[in-house]
């Protein structure tokens, strides 16, 4: 990457190439015209050109009529490759399935659905993640006449957070690999990446005692404290808090409050951006919301409360899909 | 073959691409293995056996080592045997080895271009040796192979069948073919580029530039065309039908020569000492020739031809013995306009013009028949005879002697001329005529053989007169003076008609020994049929030769003529081609964009429906499918509705029911009958 910016050459590439990508609608199905189709002949293509060249020249010297008629199907034939080739790709539609969201590190994959309205089938079709960092990843299919395939396109994503999708590219080289015919689509729909989860994180931080921090400082104010719920068919009658009891009576509800044990003897887990550096001196952002993400799986992994505080966000303690999902989000776009 | 299909069919992809690749690179090499040095052919079929066998037994491939020995043996090889690694003959032998190797190193993608690429070039070095109907069409075969592989190996998803790839190659080559019959009929015919290497000349049959007594009788098993006449009205006399070769005056007792040994290398011809003297009679006959290529520069015309054939880039001039040269070999089947005059005298006037050379007879051969000569002179009737007494005697001794006419006249000693007057009394023509000459010569009568061919046989189904290399003839001219002091002049004399008339006179010919494949078929076929058929094979090939092989620049030229071009020349060509390949692509274009336009047909039926719906005021969203625009229809126009709904769910079945049970063409039909929604 670092050459290749010092390169001229394949540095105004690289810029032109994003100029002309960002000049792409960004839409989530399209389908693919003249407009929108390239063909360019491919290496093996300029060989073909070249052996055309000297059978023709052979066939000059050595006066063979025969010669010219076999140069010259050869040479149709290659024509006519070329319009198949760029047939292939016109005409068929490209859905994008919605994407998952997906954790950095990981390759995430998306579904692209190819659709061919044509009576033949479209076959030698290649579907990859248009990237210049790294050599593209091909997804090869053939899609049936008048049917659909899916391919499921695997990219790197660079960065956490939600963001666009990756330009993606459709290729074929069908069916004499002499033209390369491929187009550039940029999908509109974006991808959610989590921090990557950092692999052996240290384990679960204890938790805070219910009554500390800002559960102690409630109960300050309100007089009341942490550790209350509402009575359940069975407590015994020494739990109930009877002059909460008495309070409700007052307001003119008959609601009763049980004193939570359990859950006042225990702490509760809060996933602390603060705390998540573990003290080490190079601890930056990016490594406590990765050691964070470790732990919201490691939590929810054990169907543990946890409760998340980042910088300016805090998602108060539970569990369940949802609430990791929450967490999860919170960690990727903070 | 099918159970070859089927084992191809069992194996793993990669096995079977592999196979199916070998197969067509045999099928090209195949019809060059006569024309290959022996340990080429050995060694391409031997290293193509064994990658197929790596391929089935699913075995590495053989490391760099193995081929880079093999390559270095292959060099060698081509250098020992070639003496050269260039040229047209060590350049075959290179690119079938390379091909042959090649596989054995199939690893990427490149190494599969390569081979693909090779047998192109192989395909083309089979037209080296051959450009007839069977090579083209065994050549097609093999371009199909390869564009099938070539397909194959472009559709990289599971294990698609050979036949699908084949398909779309057959597709492939077909529309191209109308592009192939564009580029061949205007692309301009050019002259070779640069030299071509000497070898490129070698290995074509046809007459000889000397006679050696039994080089005729190897020809007349040949039964390959020699040429091809069409006659600009009646087909002359079969007795005048003499195609004049090569003329041989000097003889060493074994081989008969031209007057200049190196006639046939030098153009013009060596000087020669007298003009041919040529003086024609009567109206002459006019003709078109197609000549096979015969790598010798002789132009073969009636006799005799008093004006140059009219051939397209060739110089021609006449030798003294009457026979049309031209300034190169003729390599290539040619075609030229030629007229003769059955009627003519040639040759000098006097005794004395007669180059001496004409009488000679070397010293120390046929004493027997120097002896009978001897002794004809003796005969009073014959002692002071000029000549034409003199000849009578002769034809008459071949015709009353027990002299017989032979295809196997066997091997001839020393002294051919006493062997064949004294002991075998049989011989092919060229014996004969050596014979005669011989005999004439001791008679001291100027005398020497003219070689060419003679007769041959009308194709029923074209109409051109076919000549073949089994007519391929030799027949005498001896120098007579004029009756009363006339100038005298040659004359044509064929003693193989005195010995077998039926062989000049009329179309018959001694029938070659079969093969046995002829045989079985002249058995299996009735004569009538199996003629009939070969006249038809014959036609179908001459139509390839004046079609394919001899399309010149001429012709592509008189092709611009009829298209409406007062003076073609080379430009109009071009700007016909040019013009041609615009109208296409606009064609192109046009196609493009009508091809935007259009959808699935189901989809055009079902909005054909919305905009009738639409016009009847009944409002159908654009996105509508088939039920609700039924129900929509119901809806607002009631009962007339009904059949267009009962349409319309059929036309949902069609789609999506699991069983379709009406294609779109009859929806389409039925729709027409349904009346309009109103």
């Amino acid at each position: 990457m670092h050459t290749a910016t010092l390169n001229p050459f394949t540095f105004a590439r690289q810029r032109f190439r994003r100029w002309w990508q960002s000049r792409l609608p960004l839409t989530d199905t399209t389908t693919l015209t003249q407009r929108n189709v390239y063909i360019l002949p491919t290496r093996p293509g300029f060989m073909l050109g070249a052996t055309l060249l000297v059978l023709l020249v052979s066939s000059i010297n050595y006066q063979l009529n025969l010669g010219y008629l076999l140069t010259f199907l050869l040479a149709g034939s290659a024509v006519v490759g070329m319009h198949v080739c760029h047939g292939t790709l016109r005409g068929l539609t490209m859905n994008l399935i919605a994407p998952e969201p997906q954790f950095m590190g990981a390759s995430a994959t998306f579904g692209v659905k190819l659709l061919n309205s044509r009576r033949t089938a479209r076959h030698g079709i290649g579907v990859a993640v248009l990237d210049a960092s790294h050599p593209d990843h091909w997804s090869w299919t053939d899609v049936p006449a008048q049917g659909a395939s899916t391919v499921q396109v695997a990219f790197r994503p660079a960065r956490r957070g939600l963001q666009n999708l990756p330009p993606l590219t459709a290729e074929t080289r069908f069916p004499l690999g002499t033209f390369r015919v491929w187009t550039v689509w940029r999908p509109a729909a974006q991808i959610l990446v989590y921090p990557a989860p950092e692999p052996f994180a240290p384990p679960l931080p204890p938790g805070e005692p219910r009554s500390g921090g800002a559960a102690s400082a409630r109960v300050q104010s309100t007089g009341e404290f942490e550790g209350v719920r509402g009575y359940r068919r069975g407590d015994p009658l020494k739990l109930v808090v009877w002059k909460q009891a008495a309070k409700a009576q007052a307001r003119g509800s008959d609601e009763l409050v049980s004193r939570d044990t359990q859950q006042a003897q225990r702490y509760e887990l809060w996933l602390d951006f603060a705390l998540a550096g573990g003290g080490a001196a190079a601890a930056d952002t990016e490594h406590r919301l990765s050691r964070l993400t470790a732990w919201v799986l490691q939590a929810d992994k054990l169907g543990l409360d946890y409760g998340l505080r980042l910088p300016g966000i805090e998602v108060k303690p539970a569990s369940g899909e949802a609430h990791k999902r929450r967490c999860l989000e919170a960690l990727a776009t903070c | 073959m099918l159970t070859f299909a089927r084992q191809l069919g069992r194996l793993p992809r990669d096995g079977r691409d592999t196979m199916f690749l070998l197969v067509v690179i045999a099928w090209l090499v195949l019809p060059q293995v006569g024309n290959l040095p022996l340990w080429c052919s050995t060694l391409a079929g031997g290293v193509l056996v064994w990658r197929g066998w790596l391929a089935l037994m699913s075995r590495p491939l053989p490391g760099k080592w193995w081929l880079l020995g093999l390559l270095g043996i292959t060099i060698a090889a081509t250098l020992f045997t070639h003496r050269t690694l260039l040229g047209r003959d060590a350049g075959v032998t290179l690119i079938v080895v390379l091909l042959a190797l090649k596989t054995l190193e199939l690893r990427a993608r490149r190494d599969a271009f390569v081979v693909f690429f090779l047998g192109f070039f192989t395909m083309l070095t089979n037209f080296f040796f051959s450009q007839s109907l069977l090579t083209a069409a065994a050549m097609l075969v093999g371009l199909l192979g390869l564009l099938t592989a070539l397909v194959n190996a472009h559709m990289p998803v599971g294990r698609p069948p050979l036949m699908q790839a084949a398909r779309t190659a057959g597709w492939m080559a077909l529309v191209g073919a109308p592009i192939m019959l564009v580029l061949f009929l205007l692309f301009p015919r050019l002259a070779p580029l640069w030299g071509i290497p000497g070898d490129a000349l070698s290995g074509r049959s046809g007459l000889s530039a000397n006679m050696q007594v039994g080089t005729i009788a190897s020809l007349a098993l040949d039964d390959s065309i020699a040429m091809r006449v069409r006659f600009e009205g009646a087909v002359p006399p079969q007795s005048q039908l003499y195609f004049r070769g090569p003329v041989f005056s000097t003889f060493d007792g074994r081989e008969w020569r031209p007057l200049s040994r190196r006639l046939g290398t030098q153009f013009p011809p060596p000087a020669v000492q007298r003009p041919a003297n040529l003086q024609t009679r009567g109206e002459p006959v006019r003709y078109e020739v197609t000549m096979e290529p015969n790598n010798r520069p002789w132009l073969l015309t009636m006799d005799a031809a008093a004006s140059p054939p009219d051939v397209p880039g060739f110089e021609a001039v006449m030798t003294a013995d009457l026979q049309w040269v031209a300034s190169r070999p003729v390599t290539d089947l040619l075609r030229y306009r030629a007229q003769s005059h059955p009627e003519f005298r040639h040759g000098p006037a006097t005794a004395a013009g007669v180059l001496p050379e004409l009488r000679e007879l070397p010293a120390g051969f046929n004493p027997r028949t120097l002896a009978l000569a001897a002794q004809m002179r003796r005969d009073p009737a014959l002692a002071n005879s000029q000549g034409p007494e003199l000849v009578q005697a002769v034809l008459q001794r071949l015709r009353s002697g027990g002299y017989s006419y032979t295809l196997e006249p066997g091997v001839y000693g020393a002294n051919t001329a006493d062997e064949f007057w004294f002991d075998r009394k049989e011989g092919f023509c060229e014996h004969i005529a050596s014979a005669f000459v011989v005999l004439m010569r001791a008679l001291d009568v100027p005398a020497r053989i003219v070689t060419g061919y003679q007769g041959g046989e009308r194709n029923a189904v074209d109409g051109y007169w076919t000549v073949r290399q089994s007519d391929a003839h030799a027949w005498t001219e001896v120098w007579l003076p004029g009756p009363d002091g006339q100038a005298g002049s040659w004359v044509r004399v064929d003693p193989t008609s005195a010995v077998a008339p039926a062989r000049t006179g009329s179309l018959q010919r001694l029938q070659a020994p079969q093969g046995l494949v002829a045989a079985a078929l002249g058995n299996v076929l009735a004569p009538d049929l199996a003629a009939s058929l070969r006249a038809t094979w014959e036609a179908v090939n001459n139509r390839w030769n004046q079609w394919v092989l001899n399309y010149t620049q001429s012709r592509q030229l008189d092709l611009l003529k009829n298209l409406g071009f007062e003076s073609p020349s080379w430009t109009d060509l071009s700007y016909v081609l040019l013009a041609l390949i615009v109208a296409a692509s606009l064609l192109g274009a046009l196609w493009a964009l009508w091809e935007r336009s259009r959808h699935d047909p189901w989809l055009r039926l079902l909005q054909r429906v919305r905009r009738q719906l639409l016009k009847a005021g009944v409002p159908v969203p654009a996105a509508a499918p088939p039920r609700q625009m039924a129900e929509l229809a119901t809806r607002h126009l009631g009962e007339p509705a009904q059949a267009l709904a009962a349409w319309l769910l059929r036309l949902e079945a069609q789609r999506y029911a699991p069983a379709a049970h009406a294609s779109v063409a009859t929806l389409r039909r039925e729709l027409r009958q349904l009346a309009r929604p109103r």
